[in-house]
C-alpha cells in the first residue's frame, strides 16, 4: 500500500509544481488570468452573447424618405409598424400600414388617426368626403371626420382601391381577382358587411390570380394589375348607377406587377413590378413600352407626373428615377423597404418598411461590434467563436501529447525495433508539411469538427514523441529506474509510476505549447473555409468577413476575431514560458 | 562523422519520400471524388465522360496506375494536369518559384533581426528591455497571419494607398525571364507586406531561441572563464557566447526553410500571391491528381532534404554531439 | 400475510410491464419519418447555397421533420448527386450559357431517360408524357409548334413538384463608364460576352478593352479545352458559322445563308473573301473539316453538339450541306453556333491534338480578333484582325484579360481603374461600394441558369407527390432572394427562366411559401404528427 501511495503523491506533487512556478512569473499570472477569463466566456457564452449569433437580425418600421434637393435622405421613423400605402389629395397625405395604422402627413408632420381596426390595411384612396383603406381579411376602412369606422367586404385580402365615377364609388381589388364596385353612400348606410351593397365584377382571364393595385385613369376608367402580368381596365356603364364592365388589357410583360400610378391631368401611367420590370404610357391613348431598368430588384411603388418625370422604390432600398428620358438609380444608403411613392406639396415622399434585414451595421447600442453581411450579431459570434477554439485548442493538444507521450515512452525505454519502429514513423510525419496536409485532410474526409481535430494533431505529435523519447532514454540508465527493475516491478508499472512523472514536466510544457499551435491551426482551417461546419469561430468569421467583399470598410468585422485569437495564444504562451522553466531548469535565474 | 551515417541518413531519407508518395497516391485516389465529375456541369454525358477518364489513365486497375507512377517518378516524368493540361512540372516550378521568392525573403529578415535581437534581450536578461522584447516577439507569433494580413491590405493598401494589395506585380508587363520578373521596383512594391507579415510571424522563434541558448551558454565553463580573463560583458557576449549559441537557431533555420514550400497559404490566400499552397489546395479540390501529387512531393522532398541537412549540420558544428 | 401475495404482486406487474411492452410497440409501429440529409456547398464555395440550406431546414423542422444540412466540397457533392445518386436533397445549380437559352438542355434534366447513373436528371422524375412531348419538341423545326410543347411541358411538371427552382440569381457586373461606352450586356453572359469587343466605343484615347477575371481557361487548345472559360476566350479568335446576337436571335455570321432544305439537310453558304490569320482562305473543306474533326479526335465537349451529325458534304467552294441523323430543332442556334472553324490546313498535320503541350497549341483562328499571348495566371491578349468582315465596325485596337486570384483583387482594379469591366459576377458586398463610385456603371444582368433543389424521388417520403408538395410551399424562397442575394435574383417556377421570354410558362403553377397551406397538404394526405410533433408517415 504505501508505496503506491508515496507514487500517487509524488504525481501530485509533480502535478502541482507548475502551477506553483507560474503564479511566481507576472507574465506567466497575466497569461492564467486572460486565459480563464476565455474559458469563462466559452463556458457562458450563452448568457454573455447578447444575441443568437446565427439569427439574421430584422426589424420593421414605419420608414419614409423625402426628396431633399437632389438625393433621398431617410428620416425618423414614425413608428413600429410598417406603412404600405400613400393617398395625396390637396397639399396633404394619408399613410396606411400594419396592424391599422393609419397617419396623416401635411408636408412637414405626422399626425395620427383614430386606430379603428387591427387589421394590416394595405391601399388607401383619398376624396373629397374622406379616405378610404382596404386591408387583409376584406377590412373596409373610412376616415371620416365626424367618425371613422372600420367595414367589412368579403373574406378575401385586398389589395388596392380607388376612386371612380368622379368620387361617387370605389372599385377595390384583391386576392381571386377580385374587383369590387362600391358606391361610397353604402359606407354611409350603417351596416358593416358591405357585400349586399357591393358588386363583384366579372373577371375576363378567370385564373384566380391575384390583384395588386388599381388606379383610376384621365377618362375616368380605371386599370388594375396583379400578378403574372394580369391587367384589366374597368369602364363605366353608359348609364349612370351601373357597376361597369372589365377587360382584358395585354401589357408586353409576364412579370408580377406590384404598383400602378395614372397622372389624372396628362393621363400618363407607370406600372411597376417583379424584376425592375417598368412599364410607361405617355399619354392617355399611347402604348405601353417597357423601360430597361437600371436596377433589377423588385419595385413596389410607382408615381408619374404631369411634366413626364416619374418615381419608383422597391425592395432593399432602391430607388430609381426617370428625367423625361432614362430611368437612373438614386442612392438611399438603406436597406429598407420601400412600399409607395408621391409627391406630396412639390416634394417626393416615399414609404416603407416591412421587416428588413440590418446588415453591415457599425457597433451601437445594441449590437456591440455591428453586424455582418446577412445582419448576424458579431458580438456574439465573437462570444461563441471562443467555444471552437478552445474545444479544438485543448482536445487537439491532449490528443497530441496522449499519443507522443506514449510513443515517446515506449520507444525510450524497450529501444530497439519497438524504438526503430516508432521513430521511423516519426520520420515519415517529419516529412510532410503541416498546412497542407490538414488542409488536404479536411477535404478528402466529409468535413467536421472531429476531422478538424484530428487534421491538427495527426501530424504534431512527432515533437512530443521525440522529445519524450530522448528523456526517457536517460531516464531509464538512472539508479531508481534500476532498482524499481531489480524489485521485480513490471515494465508498465516501472514506466507509468516511475518514469511517466518524471517527464510531467516536459508533458505539460508540450500541452500548452501545442494548445496555442492548435489555436491557430483550426483558425487557419476555418480562414481557408476548411472549418467545422455549422460552427462560429474566430477564423470563419474572418473567412465570412473576406468572402463577403465587405470586409474594406467593415473594420468592426474584422478587428475583433484576430484580436481575440491573439490575446488567447498570447496568454498560452506566457503560460508556457513558465512551464519551460521546469523542464529546462537551466533557465532559470534569468 | 562518417560517410556511412551520411549514406544511411540519406537511404532513410528516400525511403520516408517512398512511403509518403505511396501514402497519398493512394490517399488522393480513394479519397477524392472523380476527376471528371466536374464536367456533368459542363453538360457531359457519362458516355463522354468515360473518354476522358480513359485518357487520362483512370480506367487501368489502380495497382497498375500505381505502378506506372512509380516508374515515371523515376524518370522523372510527372505526367500531364488534367485540369490545365499541360506537363506538370512545368506548372509546378513557377508556383514553386514564387512562393520561394517569398518565404525566403520572409524567412531572411526574420532571421537576420531575430538572431542580434535574441542576443541583445539574454544580455538585458530581466530588465523592462527583455520584457518588452519577449512580449512584441511572442505578440507577432500569437496573430495569425490573415488577420495582421487584411488588417495591413486595409490600412496600407486601402486606407493610404501606399502598396499593393495583390499578386506579384502591374499586370501587363514585359519581361524575357524568371529574372526580369523578380528583379523590378514594380516587384519588391508588391513583396513588402506580405514579406513583412512573414517575417514579423517567424521573428518570435530565432528571437526566443537565441535569447533562451543564449542563458543557456552563460552558465557553461567556457564563458566563466572567458570572464574571469576579465574580457568585457559585450566581448563575452558577442564573441563567445553568440558563436556557440548559434547553432540550434541555425538548425532551426534549416528546419524552417524546409517548410517554406509548404509555405503559408493563409498569406497567399490574402494576397492573392500565385504560389505553390494555393495550387496544392486547388489542385486537390479539382482532383488534378498529377499536379496535386507533384506539388506535395515537391514540398516533401524540401522538407526532407533540410531535414537532414539540419542533422548534418548539427553533427557537424556542434563538437558534442557524437555521431554513430 | 399470505405466502401467494408476493407472487400475484410480481405477475400483476408482469402483466403491466407486458402491457406496457405493447403500447410501446404500437408507438414504435408510428415510426416518425427518418431524418433528410439536406447536402450542399460549403461555405466558401458559395455562401448564398449553404445559408440557404439552413433557412430551408428551419422551416421543414417547423412541419416535424427531422433535417440535418451537410455541406460537401463541390466535386464530392457532385459525384454524390450525379454519380453515385446517394442523397435525400441536394442543392446546386446550373449555369446559364448562351446555347442553353434553347430550352433543349434544361428540359432533359426532367426526362427519365436521363435518370441513370451520371446523367443530368438524378432526381429521376419519371413522367412518360413528359419524355413524349420532350421528343417532339426536339423534332420540331417550326418555333412556334415548338414553343407549344415546351409550355405544356412545363404546366405538365409544376404540379408534381419533381425538383424546387430556389432562384435565378442576377448577374452584377460592372465597367467603367468614365471610359467605356456602348457596352452590351447579354442574358446569362453579362458584359463578358462575344458582342462587346465588338461594340464597345472608347471615351479615351485608349484603344484597348482590358477585362479582369478571376478565373481563366483551363488551357487555349480547342480539341481539349473543357472549361467555359476556355471557350469564352477561343470565339473571340475563331469564327463560328452563326452568332447569337445581343438579343439571342441566331445571326449568319461566317454563313452567308443557311437554308434548311428539310428537317435532315441543311444547306450552309460561306461568306466570300474570309481569310484565317496566316492569310489562307476560309473554305468549305475547313467546315467540314472542323465539324468532323472533333468527333474523329473524341473531343467530349462537343459530343453533344455534334453527334446527330450523319455527314457534312463540300458542295462547292464555299458550300456545304449537313446531313442529319434525326431532326434536330436546335441545330441552327446551338450547333451552328457552338463549333469553331478551324484551319484545316494546321490542323490535319496533328495526330493527337488532345495532347498538345500549351506551347505547340495552334492559335490560328479566322475571328475578328488574333491571338497575341498568354501568360498562364496572369495575363492574355488578342488585337482585332484587320481582314475580317467585322474588322470596320470595331472600334477597340485590342482586348486584354487580366487575371486575378479571386473576385476581390478583381474588385480592387476596378476600384482603381486597372481594369475596365468585369468578367465575373460582384460578391455582393462589393456591389454598393461599386454604386457608390461615381465612375463605374453597375449592371444586374438576369440568368437563365438557375439554383435548384432537387430530391431522390427514388426515396421516401419524396416518392410521394404530396410531401414534395408541401416541402416546397415549406421553402421561403423569397425570403433566399430578399436576405441572401439582397433582391438581386427571382423566384424560379420552372427550370426555364421568366428571362426566357419565348420558352418559358408564366401560367404553371407556383408555390408560395405557406407554412399552413403546407401542413394542411400533408395533414390531406394522411400524415400524422407524433407526440413529439415529429411528422408520421400514413
Amino acid at each position: 500500500m504505501r508505496p503506491r501511495q508515496r507514487s500517487r503523491s509524488r504525481y501530485l506533487a509533480q502535478a502541482f509544481a507548475p502551477l506553483r512556478l507560474i503564479f511566481h512569473d507576472r507574465l506567466a499570472t497575466t497569461g492564467v488570468v486572460i486565459l480563464g477569463t476565455v474559458i469563462v466566456m466559452a463556458l457562458a457564452a450563452p448568457w454573455v452573447a447578447t444575441h443568437d449569433p446565427r439569427a439574421i437580425v430584422e426589424r420593421a418600421e414605419g420608414s419614409w424618405m423625402t426628396w431633399d434637393e437632389d438625393a433621398w435622405r431617410v428620416q425618423p421613423a414614425i413608428g413600429l409598424e410598417p406603412l404600405y400605402d400613400l393617398a395625396v389629395r390637396g397639399g396633404e397625405a394619408i399613410a396606411v400600414g400594419a396592424d391599422g395604422l393609419a397617419k396623416r402627413f401635411d408636408g412637414r408632420a405626422w399626425t395620427a388617426l383614430p386606430r379603428i381596426t387591427e387589421a394590416t390595411l394595405r391601399a388607401v384612396a383619398a376624396g373629397d368626403t374622406g379616405a378610404i383603406a382596404v386591408g387583409d381579411g376584406g377590412v373596409v376602412a373610412w376616415y371620416v371626420d365626424d367618425e371613422p369606422r372600420a367595414l367589412r367586404l368579403g373574406d378575401a385580402d385586398l389589395h388596392g382601391v380607388t376612386l371612380v365615377d368622379d368620387g361617387r364609388s370605389a372599385l377595390i381589388v384583391g386576392a381571386g381577382e377580385a374587383v369590387w364596385h362600391l358606391p361610397l353612400a353604402a359606407l354611409e348606410a350603417g351596416e358593416t358587411d358591405l357585400e349586399p351593397r357591393t358588386t363583384r365584377l366579372a373577371s375576363p382571364v378567370g385564373r384566380g390570380l391575384l390583384l395588386r393595385a388599381v388606379a383610376t385613369d384621365a377618362d375616368g376608367s380605371a386599370i388594375a394589375v396583379g400578378e403574372r402580368g394580369l391587367a384589366l381596365t374597368w369602364s363605366p356603364d353608359a348609364a349612370p348607377g351601373g357597376a361597369g364592365s372589365l377587360a382584358l388589357l395585354t401589357l408586353p410583360s409576364f412579370r408580377d406587377f406590384n404598383g400602378l400610378h395614372v397622372d389624372p391631368d396628362g393621363g400618363r401611367a407607370l406600372i411597376v413590378g417583379e424584376r425592375g420590370t417598368l412599364l410607361r404610357r405617355e399619354g392617355p391613348d399611347a402604348r405601353w413600352v417597357e423601360d430597361p431598368p437600371p436596377d433589377t430588384r423588385a419595385l413596389r411603388g410607382a408615381w408619374i407626373g404631369n411634366d413626364g418625370r416619374a418615381w419608383a422604390v422597391g425592395r432593399n432600398g432602391v430607388a430609381l428615377s426617370f428625367d423625361g428620358e432614362a430611368w437612373q438609380r438614386d442612392v438611399t444608403g438603406t436597406e429598407r423597404h420601400f412600399w409607395a411613392v408621391a409627391e406630396v406639396a412639390g416634394r417626393p415622399l416615399a414609404i416603407g418598411s416591412d421587416p428588413f434585414v440590418d446588415k453591415l451595421a457599425p457597433p451601437s447600442a445594441v449590437h456591440w461590434f455591428g453586424t455582418d453581411h446577412l445582419g448576424r450579431d458579431l458580438f456574439s459570434q465573437n462570444v461563441y467563436g471562443s467555444r471552437i477554439a478552445l474545444l479544438v485548442g485543448f482536445l487537439g493538444a491532449a490528443l497530441v501529447v496522449l499519443i507522443g507521450a506514449n510513443v515517446g515512452l515506449f520507444a525510450g525505454y524497450f529501444r530497439g525495433r519497438t524504438d526503430t519502429i516508432l521513430m521511423r514513423i516519426v520520420d515519415v510525419m517529419y516529412g510532410i508539411p503541416f498546412e497542407p496536409f490538414a488542409m488536404i485532410l479536411v477535404l478528402l474526409f466529409d468535413p467536421s469538427l472531429l476531422i478538424v481535430i484530428l487534421a491538427i494533431s495527426l501530424l504534431s505529435w512527432r515533437t512530443v514523441a521525440r522529445l519524450i523519447r530522448s528523456q526517457v532514454l536517460s531516464l531509464s540508465e538512472r539508479p531508481f529506474v534500476k532498482a524499481a527493475r531489480v524489485a521485480g516491478a513490471s515494465d508498465l508499472r516501472i514506466l507509468y509510476l516511475h518514469i511517466a512523472p518524471n517527464v510531467l514536466p516536459l508533458v505539460f510544457l508540450e500541452l500548452a505549447i501545442i494548445l496555442g499551435a492548435s489555436i491557430i491551426a483550426e483558425a487557419t482551417l476555418s480562414f481557408l473555409g476548411l472549418g467545422p461546419p455549422q460552427s462560429i469561430s474566430w477564423g470563419g468569421i474572418l473567412h465570412n468577413a473576406r468572402l463577403s467583399g465587405a470586409w474594406r470598410t467593415a473594420w468592426w468585422w474584422n478587428i475583433p476575431p484576430g484580436a481575440f485569437i491573439m490575446i488567447t495564444v498570447l496568454a498560452v504562451f506566457f503560460i508556457s514560458r513558465a512551464l519551460e522553466v521546469i523542464a529546462n531548469p537551466r533557465l532559470r535565474g534569468r | 562523422m562518417s560517410r556511412t551515417y551520411v549514406l544511411r541518413r540519406g537511404l532513410q531519407a528516400i525511403g520516408t519520400l517512398l512511403v509518403i508518395v505511396t501514402i497519398l497516391f493512394f490517399l488522393f485516389r480513394l479519397g477524392l471524388p472523380d476527376p471528371t465529375v466536374a464536367l456533368v456541369t459542363e453538360g457531359l454525358s457519362p458516355e463522354d465522360r468515360a473518354v476522358i477518364r480513359e485518357r487520362f489513365g483512370l480506367d487501368r486497375p489502380l495497382f497498375e496506375q500505381y505502378v506506372i507512377y512509380l516508374g515515371n517518378i523515376v524518370r522523372g516524368e510527372f505526367g500531364t494536369s488534367f485540369y490545365y493540361k499541360a506537363p506538370v512540372a512545368g506548372v509546378v516550378w513557377e508556383k514553386f518559384a514564387n512562393t520561394m521568392v517569398l518565404m525566403l525573403v520572409a524567412i531572411v529578415i526574420a532571421y537576420l533581426l531575430g538572431i542580434p535581437l535574441g542576443a541583445y534581450l539574454a544580455w538585458k536578461r530581466g530588465t523592462r528591455t527583455d520584457t518588452v522584447g519577449i512580449v512584441l516577439g511572442l505578440m507577432f507569433r500569437s496573430a495569425p497571419m490573415f488577420w495582421t494580413g487584411m488588417l495591413a491590405v486595409l490600412l496600407f493598401g486601402v486606407a493610404l494607398g501606399w502598396l499593393p494589395t495583390s499578386g506579384m506585380r502591374t499586370l501587363p508587363y514585359e519581361a524575357a525571364t524568371f529574372f526580369h520578373k523578380v528583379f523590378t521596383l514594380d516587384f519588391l512594391r508588391h513583396l513588402i507586406m506580405p514579406a513583412t507579415i512573414i517575417a514579423l510571424f517567424y521573428l518570435g522563434s530565432p528571437l526566443l531561441i537565441m535569447r533562451n541558448t543564449m542563458l543557456e551558454v552563460y552558465g557553461e565553463d567556457f564563458i566563466e572563464m572567458a570572464r574571469a580573463k576579465g574580457l568585457r560583458e559585450r566581448d563575452v557576449l558577442y564573441r563567445h557566447a553568440a558563436r556557440n549559441a548559434l547553432l540550434p537557431v541555425i538548425t532551426q533555420l534549416a528546419v524552417t526553410i524546409g517548410l517554406a514550400a509548404g509555405g503559408q497559404v493563409v498569406v497567399e490566400v490574402v494576397f492573392s500571391w500565385p504560389g505553390l499552397g494555393r495550387e496544392i489546395l486547388q489542385a486537390v479540390r479539382t482532383s488534378d491528381f498529377p499536379l496535386a501529387q507533384a506539388t506535395f512531393m515537391l514540398m516533401a522532398v524540401l522538407v526532407i532534404t533540410m531535414n537532414f541537412l539540419a542533422d548534418l549540420l548539427y553533427g557537424a558544428l556542434d563538437p558534442r554531439v557524437k555521431l554513430q | 400475510m399470505n405466502k401467494s401475495q408476493p407472487r400475484r404482486q410480481a405477475a400483476r406487474w408482469l402483466v403491466a410491464l407486458v402491457a406496457a411492452g405493447l403500447l410501446w410497440g404500437a408507438a414504435q409501429a408510428q415510426e416518425p419519418i427518418p431524418t433528410i440529409e439536406i447536402l450542399t456547398t460549403t461555405e466558401s464555395y458559395d455562401a448564398i447555397r449553404y445559408e440557404g440550406a439552413f433557412i430551408i431546414a428551419d422551416a421543414w423542422r417547423e412541419l416535424g421533420f427531422d433535417v440535418v444540412v451537410r455541406p460537401q466540397e463541390f466535386s464530392t457533392l457532385l459525384q454524390r448527386f450525379y454519380d453515385e445518386q446517394d442523397f435525400d436533397v441536394t442543392i446546386l445549380g446550373w449555369s446559364g450559357r448562351v446555347e442553353r437559352l434553347d430550352p433543349q438542355h434544361f428540359l432533359a434534366t426532367l426526362d427519365s431517360r436521363q435518370a441513370g447513373l451520371g446523367a443530368n436528371n438524378p432526381g429521376g422524375y419519371a413522367n412518360p408524357a413528359y419524355d413524349a412531348l420532350f421528343d417532339l419538341q426536339s423534332r420540331e423545326f417550326d418555333a412556334d409548334a415548338r414553343r407549344a410543347y415546351v409550355q405544356q411541358m412545363q404546366e405538365l411538371a409544376a404540379p408534381d413538384a419533381p425538383l424546387v427552382i430556389l432562384f435565378h440569381r442576377d448577374e452584377v457586373v460592372a465597367y467603367n463608364a468614365t471610359r467605356w461606352t456602348d457596352m452590351v450586356t447579354m442574358a446569362g453572359e453579362g458584359l463578358y460576352n462575344e458582342w462587346t469587343p465588338l461594340r464597345a466605343t472608347p471615351l479615351t484615347n485608349d484603344r484597348v478593352l482590358t477585362i479582369g477575371s478571376p478565373q481563366e481557361p483551363d488551357n487555349v487548345n480547342p480539341l481539349a479545352s473543357t472549361s467555359v472559360w476556355g471557350w469564352k476566350w477561343m470565339r473571340m479568335y475563331y469564327d463560328k458559322l452563326v452568332r447569337l446576337s445581343p438579343e439571342v436571335e441566331p445571326l449568319p455570321w461566317a454563313a452567308e445563308t443557311i437554308t434548311a432544305v428539310d428537317d435532315v439537310t441543311i444547306d450552309v453558304t460561306l461568306r466570300a473573301g474570309m481569310t484565317f490569320h496566316d492569310f489562307t482562305p476560309v473554305t468549305a473543306e475547313d467546315v467540314k473539316f472542323s465539324f468532323e474533326y472533333p468527333i474523329a479526335n473524341d473531343y467530349a465537349y462537343f459530343r453533344p453538339f455534334l453527334s446527330r451529325i450523319g455527314r457534312v458534304e463540300v458542295t462547292g467552294p464555299l458550300s456545304v450541306r449537313f446531313h442529319l441523323t434525326e431532326p434536330v430543332a436546335s441545330f441552327i442556334t446551338v450547333t451552328l453556333s457552338q463549333i469553331p472553324i478551324l484551319p484545316m490546313h494546321i490542323w490535319s498535320a496533328i495526330d493527337n491534338p488532345a495532347d498538345l503541350n500549351p506551347d505547340e497549341i495552334p492559335t490560328i483562328g479566322s475571328g475578328p480578333f488574333q491571338f497575341d499571348r498568354y501568360d498562364r495566371g496572369e495575363y492574355m491578349r488578342l488585337t482585332v484582325y484587320p481582314m475580317h468582315f467585322a474588322a470596320d465596325d470595331i472600334d477597340i485596337d485590342a482586348m486584354e484579360m487580366i487575371i486575378f486570384a479571386d473576385s476581390e483583387g478583381v474588385f480592387t482594379a476596378m476600384q482603381t481603374g486597372q481594369i475596365d469591366m468585369t468578367a465575373w459576377r460582384m460578391e455582393p458586398g462589393q456591389i454598393p461600394l461599386a454604386e457608390a463610385n461615381a465612375d463605374l456603371v453597375v449592371v444586374g444582368v438576369p440568368d437563365f441558369g438557375y439554383f435548384h433543389m432537387t430530391w431522390n424521388l427514388r426515396r421516401a417520403p419524396f416518392d410521394d407527390v404530396a410531401v414534395r408538395r408541401a416541402l416546397t410551399m415549406a421553402t421561403d424562397r423569397q425570403r433566399m432572394v430578399d436576405v441572401l442575394l439582397d433582391g438581386r435574383g427571382e423566384v424560379g417556377s420552372s427550370v426555364v427562366a421568366p428571362v426566357n421570354a419565348f420558352w418559358h410558362n408564366p401560367f404553371i403553377e407556383r408555390f408560395d411559401y405557406d407554412l399552413e397551406a403546407a401542413r394542411a397538404a400533408l395533414e390531406a394526405a394522411g400524415y400524422t404528427w407524433n407526440a413529439d410533433g415529429r411528422i408520421v408517415a400514413p
